[in-house]
């Protein structure tokens, strides 16, 4: 009885382990740059120093010292920048797209996977709307400068602070090359 | 009040709530990264959860104790800052010369083997500052409840309690680190059907304290402690009986739907205590284990 009991259990662990992808890379780069014609892989990967950097000018930790980036382009003109991240929900992580205009501010974010219980409103486009035109330097901050989503805290401030970190990203290592 | 007579609700509840799972379209929320300590957050608005506790208390300074308590809850959000929950609680005990000896050397209660289904609770927690924009998280507590077994002898009775409960939450590192301590008062008010109409009146006092990391992806691994005492007839003298501290570590694990938590406690120091220990063992046990299984729906 008790080898069934936990069976059972087990059983319903590995049903809620389903990741939940909400949109691909292909997806994002058509819904966040229609007009480009063709995106060049970018991927950075950071030294020491880079990220120390961004952590000083975000005030966000870095977890993650690879970064996956997309130079946007239109025939020969650069039209922006997209990059693929990740932050900290609740359980597990939330990936997420940012892309930025060629001047470094935010385009479009789309969620790419959510998996926490609660919180799924922060894949709403009317809320992450209130990231596009921001620029390095925004506070990004809950009840400030972002309208927080009461009941989903934690997804609202990791994906601020999120944005806030691409966008000191942006400030230490794609603007130089821009 | 009904009882399950020799059938093991160790057995029964966990496949009880495993049933409700598997033929419901439940989805579980304000999940617990510690068994005994209570964090900062209330579930949403609009969402609930249901979740099963399960405690073994074991060992005394002698013979066989060999406890069990059982809650099975369901919590709901009335708004992202206020929860209800309601609670059917349960109990079995096999006990077997373990009781202490009273003054006259006869023991305090007799032995027993028993198990059942024995009261109920009801809780609202009210979060007052939000652990993730507030520079710390904070919320009360309170719980009524109606016990018709004695915890430790497992003797009938009837108990009213009122639990109330401050609870401080901080976090760290990203949220990846997590700080939680309570401060609960518990006035319980009990009657044994062995001793007559004679009511008694107690106040538990009791500090719990835990940490919770999460060093992978739905998992989490932490430590607790808890300090409880005891103050019988507080009203008119506010003496401690007794006090025992409880130390152990603890696993949690958190997905979309489900999560489950489990906790070792050691008994580690107490008074008053027999000469040849430092642990307090008359009114609590030498170790406990507790698992939570929660479902968000």
């Amino acid at each position: 009885m008790i080898r069934k009991t936990w069976l059972s259990l087990l059983l319903l662990i590995s049903t809620s382990l389903n990741a939940q992808v909400l949109a691909t890379v292909e997806q994002v780069k058509s819904a966040s740059f229609a007009e480009s014609t063709q995106f060049i892989s970018a991927d950075i990967t950071l030294n020491k120093n880079q990220a120390d950097n961004i952590e000083k000018l975000s005030g966000v930790r870095v977890r993650n010292f690879k970064q996956k980036v997309w130079l946007a382009k239109q025939q020969d003109k650069t039209v922006g920048w997209l990059i693929i991240d990740e932050v900290i929900g609740k359980h597990e992580f939330i990936t997420y797209s940012m892309a930025l205009n060629a001047n470094g501010s935010v385009k479009r974010i789309e969620v790419m996977e959510y998996k926490e219980t609660y919180g799924g409103q922060v894949r709403s486009q009317e809320w992450l709307m209130q990231f596009v035109g921001k620029l390095y330097g925004a506070k990004l901050k809950l009840d400030e400068d972002i309208v927080n989503i009461s009941g989903a805290t934690l997804s609202c401030k990791h994906i601020a602070d999120g944005v806030k970190r691409l966008l000191s990203f942006y400030e230490v290592v794609l603007k130089k090359n821009a | 009040m009904f009882e399950f007579k020799n059938l093991n609700i160790v057995l029964i509840l966990p496949a009880l709530v495993v049933s409700i799972l598997l033929t419901s379209k439940l989805v579980i929320a304000d999940e617990n990264n510690w068994g005994y300590v209570y964090g900062a957050d209330t579930l949403p608005k609009g969402q609930s959860e249901l979740y099963l506790w399960a405690t073994d208390r074991r060992h005394k300074e002698t013979g066989k104790y060999n406890a069990q308590d059982y809650q099975l809850e369901l919590e709901h959000g009335f708004t992202d800052k206020l929860q209800g929950s309601v609670y059917l609680l349960g109990s079995s005990h096999e006990i077997k010369g373990s009781a202490p000896l009273d003054q006259n050397g006869n023991s305090e209660y007799g032995d027993i083997n028993r198990n059942g289904i024995t009261g109920t609770k009801a809780s609202i927690k009210w979060n007052i500052l939000s652990t993730y924009k507030d520079p710390i998280g904070l919320s009360l507590y309170l719980e009524p409840g109606y016990n018709n077994r004695f915890k430790i002898s497992g003797e009938k009775q009837d108990e009213y309690s009122l639990e109330a409960k401050l609870i401080l939450q901080k976090n760290f590192l990203d949220d990846t680190l997590l700080w939680a301590t309570n401060l609960t008062l518990e006035a319980e008010r009990r009657k044994l059907k062995a001793s007559g109409n004679n009511w008694e009146d107690e106040l538990e006092v009791e500090v719990t304290s835990g940490l919770s990391y999460r060093f992978a992806p739905n998992w989490w691994a932490g430590a607790e402690m808890r300090y409880h005492s005891e103050y019988p007839d507080w009203r008119k003298t506010f003496e401690r009986e007794h006090y025992a501290i409880f130390l152990g570590p603890n696993i949690h694990w958190g997905s979309e739907k489900y999560w489950a938590t489990l906790t070792y406690m050691e008994n580690i120091v107490g008074a008053p205590h027999a000469q040849d220990d430092i642990r307090h063992l008359r009114e609590h046990e030498r170790h406990e284990i507790r698992l939570k299984v929660g479902y968000n729906f």
